[in-house]
């Protein structure tokens, strides 16, 4: 199969029959995505890799009965399936099972993903680096997901420049280790 | 594959940290269902980001602290070893092997300052260094600034001098006050600085 069919191509293929390469190929495709959202909503590694399971499961279901009727807005119909998700994960954790068994595990391995390395000496010498308040606003903020304007109350500054200083801290933090902005 | 409109990192970073407005993060999201470059981009945000809780985890950077981020990091079961001298004053102080954090606790007016420093200096009061325009809450009546734990744990037994310096609109500088670390070294390992070459 054309590895490089874009999402509308590869919807319409999955609509037009049983295609398990094309299935596979779908799943290849946004499972790393989906997994991304899950990890951003749900904050964890298990119930990300749930997430994924389940909302591509959904998606086939719906690819198969051919119920996506503009192909071309399938990252649309994904991230409706994403939120829709998250919902039911917190509802109804059993339906995930009733699923594995009805689709079957080989379609739907786990996702192989971790996060880039970083090299954290040189990230201590950059964040040490960085001007007070930016050193302050990033680690206050990423330490334990403090907003804004939790950042503001501590720091005395308004939550626009804690954006501000935020975003100023990270280019530069990924400039000093080497990545682009 | 490539991205011909990728999102900042920043603004990743702000998903990440759920921060953005409802429409902005429905569009960011619906581009990373789309976009594997700019998926990977928000990966290496997702690392960066652990990468620095864990650096602030290991108590080992000097920055300014607040008194919310001492409670986070006493709730996580890490120990906080503090010393909160008065202006003007000074305190007797050491770190031990089992603490995780060292935090220097500094009395000061904040009231009407527009930038603050804190210069470091050694027994004599020579300035060794200095952190400038530090974040300050003027209400607060204090400062708190989180010595290296790594450092004081190498550190021998000495004399340091901490100094909070503000500065007017016309950038006279003031002194808000200065504290008298008397720091004994309490782990095995050197008792004093090697003498100057």
């Amino acid at each position: 199969m054309d590895i490089e069919l874009n999402d509308a191509e590869l919807v319409r293929q999955i609509g037009s029959g049983n295609d398990r390469e094309a299935e596979a190929e779908l799943f290849r495709r946004m499972a790393p995505r989906v997994r991304l959202y899950g990890l951003r909503h749900l904050r964890d590694e298990q119930a990300a890799q749930d997430l994924t399971q389940q909302v591509l499961i959904t998606t086939l279901e719906a690819l198969r009965a051919g119920r996506l009727r503009e192909p071309a807005k399938l990252a649309s119909f994904v991230l409706g399936a994403c939120r829709m998700t998250v919902l039911d994960l917190r509802r109804n954790a059993q339906r995930k099972e009733r699923l594995l068994e009805q689709f079957g595990a080989d379609l739907l391995p786990p996702v192989p993903w971790s996060l880039p390395h970083l090299d954290h000496e040189q990230l201590t010498r950059c964040v040490q680096n960085l001007k007070e308040r930016e050193r302050s606003v990033v680690v206050m903020t990423f330490y334990d997901e403090q907003t804004s304007a939790d950042v503001s109350r501590l720091l005395g500054v308004s939550d626009a420049n804690v954006r501000v200083i935020r975003h100023r801290a990270i280019h530069q933090l990924r400039e000093c280790m080497g990545v682009a902005a | 594959m490539s991205c011909s409109n990728p999102i900042d990192a920043a603004v990743l970073a702000d998903y990440w940290l759920a921060a953005l407005a409802g429409p902005e993060e429905e569009a960011v999201e619906l581009h990373l269902l789309d976009c594997d470059p700019c998926g990977a981009r928000l990966g290496e945000v997702m690392a960066l980001a652990e990468g620095v809780r864990r650096i602030a985890r290991q108590g080992s950077l000097r920055m300014i602290v607040s008194d919310s981020f001492l409670k986070r990091v006493a709730e996580a079961g890490l120990r906080v070893r503090e010393y909160a001298p008065p202006a003007g004053g000074g305190v007797q102080c050491t770190v031990t092997a089992e603490d995780d954090f060292l935090i220097a606790r500094l009395a000061a007016d904040l009231s009407g300052a527009k930038r603050v420093d804190l210069c470091l200096c050694d027994e004599r009061g020579v300035e060794q260094g200095r952190m400038p325009d530090i974040p300050v809450q003027p209400a607060a009546g204090n400062v708190l600034y989180q010595e290296s734990i790594t450092w004081a744990k190498a550190m021998p037994s000495s004399t340091m001098l901490a100094r909070l310096v503000a500065f007017d609109e016309a950038g006279g500088e003031r002194l808000l006050g200065e504290y008298t670390f008397n720091h004994t070294r309490s782990l095995p390992g050197p008792g004093a600085w090697p003498p100057a070459a």
